[in-house]
């Protein structure tokens, strides 16, 4: 072929020469005849055709995933962004990618950087389901002795390993949870650039969080240039931080390198979601607990004369909405911090003199009803520990078996207590952190004990279990009491938005479109604090979702949203 | 390869070095494997160094390999065998291994020799080089060609398709007798160098877009990347100017620019491979010897140093990036042997060109 450098190997004429001379020794017929065969087998026959799954006998990919691989390989040559939506598998997309390469010989040393909390599982899911011999890197020399490593890349990024990263050439490098590099003046960005690499892949279902620069840095690290310079990009297709125009035009250049699969485009059959509200009625006590708190926590936030942090009095709001047992200890901590002799101290006593004289357990005793008519494994999410032992104490007194999830936990606990819960227990209580990069499919209840004022991480909740793999409806439990506070945001995360029916990147866009100068959270903060009474609130909050729904219902106009239709 | 195909080839694979099988089944088999077969797919080189250093007897290793992933034998330690599967590409390995050079000669039938009256020895066989070769075209994509050709040394021609000719004659290791075999008036690297001419002939007449398609699209690339740092030298002249403010006069443009030609020519070809063990302890090395020599020292604790972190310059960044370029699409094309035989022929081997 013209100008095509060619190599052939001729290290063999020596050898074979040699044994001519010595007449011998000569391998078997046979033997000879399974080489020609094996090479028959393993021979690439064609540049386009995906040639891994004959190598993946116990893998059946959804199509969309195969798509995504076969895109990944003959358009866009190996260097891409994978933003499927959470729950659609970029790990097995990238896993498929990868194979790919090996099988075709065109990648061995590969290194794959992830959060540090997500190596053991990679590793294993590599191994399993690819049998991609894969290590998780621990020692130094494992950089050079091993051709697959993953690694976490803040160790990565760290001499003396980074003087081995930055010295390898990698065939393939792929980088999980890939937005945490969105800002381009942080080490790991910078290190990230500096490696040497051929194909490259990064996996991230929110490309954009905040602002259009985000993704800009992103494609900068796959392909420098592609969208041109940053001015000539801000000018090109920049509005304001997070509006774009050129749409079009725009959308053609991220689709380039850009692949993102999205829930809704259908072809993958997820369960539905069964959304239920528990309503559950305080007794007199306990209201008269949330009265006095309630009204302590406005009164200071307002006043500021005790110097509470505000943050400290909305944890304390959010508390009292969950369990006494969480809101005494913010109560006690709070006493302690406060002069001797001082006013407040009094108020604060009186507080807990309320707490000392509950003795019904409204929510917990309605959530032990729960579970018994549930009769299977239900997963419990709190947003406090205390609420989390108390609970865990509570259903041992009623004889439900239960563990617990943190996530403080160890890599190795974290496996353990998904065990027990999968094998032993009934229940697992989980607090917030407890998330990312478990699953629990297997589990189809979900009871939300107390709400948090984020709707993002009440969907992170809920994609735990509802994902690809969950073969049952996934049924969604929301304790409401009465007459507070969580009453009135679950009425609008959910009555007024649909939130559960919603899918994580849709409700990213409707943040985004209200151009919210604050995050959902934060107006949500300011309007439970700001209003005088339970009437104004209610006002606001519902004014609240219409401007939400509003926006829902309009045309989405966002790059995002519609490159995956490109 | 299909299960059935899988099935076969294992079998036939394990026949050939005799193997005893302790048990066979439909769905499975239980193997005792003989030396040979336990270096290649036992996974146990250290055992091996041992029982050879201490001149044991070796206790033989005993696998169940099932070919039916619904099928294993309950109570067993059975393992999947499938294409996929890390140790049927061990199983490759070892028949290519074993299975790379031969010499065979054609058995010729009593009525086909001439008579044996006066004189012995009298059929003459004529010697052909059998080369197998994948030839592999390469960009950011892959295709394998295999070509298989015959080149007959006696009066040197070239042949496509050898080895199918050769399946349908008997053949033996041994010479047979009344028969002798011609001179071979080529070398076997004037062969090679007839093979190698062949092969750019087959070549040409290969399809080849690809390698164009790879061209353009990484001329493409690179415009994109030239545009981009001259526009990147354009515009950062002034951030530039205020960095050197903040971080000091040693990085001032004027001072880094006679640095430049001194930047390490970045190598696009994969780094020296050192031997493996297997190659090495071929050779009679020890596993010790070997990872002491080939081990990455631990960085003692004195020379890691989390501030020596530099930044590339613009230049430098823009040269790595075009070398990813090249690595990544430029297009090229290898030729490697799969295994090579010489073979006696009485008969003409029949095959068709196909190219």
């Amino acid at each position: 072929m013209p100008n095509v450098p060619v190599s052939f190997d001729t290290s063999w004429i020596d050898p074979l020469t040699t044994r001519m001379q010595d007449d011998g020794p000569w391998d078997k017929w046979e033997l000879f005849k399974l080489a020609l065969e094996a090479e028959e087998a393993m021979a690439v026959q064609d540049f386009d055709q995906l040639q891994c799954l004959k190598y993946l006998p116990g893998l059946t990919p959804y199509p969309h995933q195969l798509e995504t691989a076969e895109r990944v390989l003959n358009e866009m040559r190996g260097r891409a962004i994978l933003a499927d939506e959470v729950g659609l598998g970029k790990t097995i997309e990238a896993g498929l990618i990868m194979k790919e390469y090996m099988v075709r010989g065109l990648a061995k040393k590969i290194l794959i950087l992830v959060p540090a909390s997500l190596v053991i599982q990679w590793t294993k899911e590599l191994n399993q389901k690819f049998g991609i011999p894969a290590v998780a890197q621990k020692k130094e020399y494992m950089w050079r002795q091993h051709d697959v490593v993953v690694a976490s890349i803040d160790t990565a990024k760290r001499d003396p390993h980074r003087r081995h990263v930055l010295d390898i050439d990698y065939d393939l490098l792929i980088i999980d949870e890939a937005h945490k590099l969105k800002n381009k003046r942080t080490r790991n960005y910078q290190f990230v650039k500096e490696i040497r690499k051929k194909y490259c892949l990064l996996l991230t279902a929110t490309p954009i969080q905040n602002e259009m620069d985000e993704l800009y840095n992103l494609i900068n690290l796959l392909k420098p240039g592609h969208l041109g310079h940053t001015t000539t990009f801000s000018s090109n297709y920049v509005e304001g931080k997070r509006q774009a125009k050129n749409n079009v035009q725009l959308r053609g250049e991220i689709g380039k390198v850009m692949i993102r699969n999205k829930r809704s485009d259908g072809g993958v059959h997820f369960t539905s979601r069964r959304v239920q509200s528990v309503p559950i009625e305080l007794s007199k006590e306990e209201l008269d607990l949330y009265d006095g708190v309630t009204r302590f926590v406005r009164e200071q936030y307002h006043s500021g004369s005790g110097g509470f942090n505000s943050l400290a009095l909305i944890t304390l709001q959010r508390e009292v909405c969950s369990s006494k047992e969480a809101s005494f200890m913010t109560l006690y901590n709070m006493h302690q911090r406060l002069p001797e002799g001082s006013e407040l101290r009094q108020q604060i006593m009186e507080l807990v003199e309320l707490i000392k004289r509950i003795e019904t357990h409204s929510k917990a005793a309605k959530t032990v009803e729960l579970i018994q008519n549930i009769n299977d494994k239900v997963i419990i999410f709190t947003e406090y520990r205390a609420t989390q032992n108390y609970l865990q104490k509570y259903l041992h007194e009623h004889g439900i078996t239960s563990v617990p999830f943190r996530g403080g936990f160890k890599r190795s606990k974290k496996d353990w207590m998904t065990e027990l819960f999968q094998n032993r227990a009934q229940v697992l209580i989980a607090t917030e952190a407890g998330g990312e990069g478990i699953n629990l499919q297997f589990c189809n209840q979900v009871i939300n004990y107390d709400m948090p004022w984020n709707p993002m991480r009440v969907e992170q909740r809920i994609g735990r279990v509802h994902r690809l793999g969950q073969k049952r409806d996934v049924h969604i439990h929301n304790l409401s009491t009465v007459g507070t506070i969580e009453e009135h945001i679950l009425n609008l995360l959910y009555e007024k938005i649909d939130l559960f029916e919603m899918v994580i990147g849709e409700l990213d866009d409707i943040v985004e479109r209200l151009s919210l100068t604050q995050s959902l959270e934060e107006n949500l903060v300011q309007i439970i604090m700001d209003s005088r009474n339970a009437g104004e609130m209610a006002v606001k909050l519902d004014n609240m979702g219409q401007a939400i729904r509003a926006i829902r219902s309009a045309n989405p106009s966002r790059v995002l949203a519609d490159t995956a239709e490109q | 390869m299909q299960k059935d195909q899988v099935k076969q080839y294992v079998e036939r694979y394990l026949a050939s070095f005799s193997s005893h099988i302790v048990e066979a089944h439909p769905d499975y088999l239980t193997v005792k494997l003989p030396v040979e077969v336990d270096k290649d797919i036992g996974n146990r080189p250290f055992y091996w160094s041992w029982v050879e250093k201490m001149n044991l007897a070796y206790q033989p290793l005993v696998l169940t390999f099932a070919f039916h992933p619904e099928a294993i034998p309950e109570g067993q330690r059975a393992e999947y065998l499938h294409l996929g599967a890390g140790r049927m590409q061990q199983i490759f390995d070892s028949t290519k291994k074993h299975g790379q050079f031969v010499c065979m000669y054609e058995q010729v039938p009593r009525e086909g020799l001439l008579p044996s009256s006066g004189k012995r020895r009298s059929t003459p066989l004529v010697p052909w080089l059998a080369l197998n070769l994948k030839v592999s075209l390469l960009c950011d994509k892959k295709r394998d060609i295999l070509l298989y050709t015959g080149v007959n040394l006696h009066e040197p021609r070239i042949i496509h398709e050898f080895p199918a000719a050769l399946f349908r004659l008997p053949l033996s290791p041994a010479i047979p007798d009344y028969c002798f075999t011609l001179e071979r008036r080529i070398t076997i690297q004037q062969a090679a160098d007839l093979v190698q001419q062949e092969v750019a002939n087959v070549l040409e007449k290969e399809d080849q877009s690809w390698a164009q398609e790879a061209r353009t699209r990484l001329e493409e690339e690179r415009a994109i990347l030239e545009a981009y740092y001259e526009e990147l030298a354009l515009r950062e002249k002034e951030p530039n100017d205020e960095a050197v403010e903040e971080s000091g006069e040693q990085n001032e443009p004027e001072a880094t620019a006679p640095m430049e030609p001194e930047i390490p020519e970045q190598t696009v070809e994969a780094p020296v491979q050192t031997a493996s063990l297997d190659e090495y302890r071929n050779t009679g090395g020890r596993i010790l010897d070997f990872l002491r020599a080939n081990g990455i020292p631990v960085t003692p604790r004195e020379q890691i140093d989390q501030t020596e972190w530099r930044k590339s310059t613009p230049t430098e960044e823009r040269q790595r990036r075009m070398d990813e370029l090249s690595w990544q699409y430029e297009p090229r094309i290898e030729i490697k042997l799969i295994n090579a035989g010489l073979f006696y022929l009485h008969s003409t081997p029949q095959t068709r060109r196909i190219l």
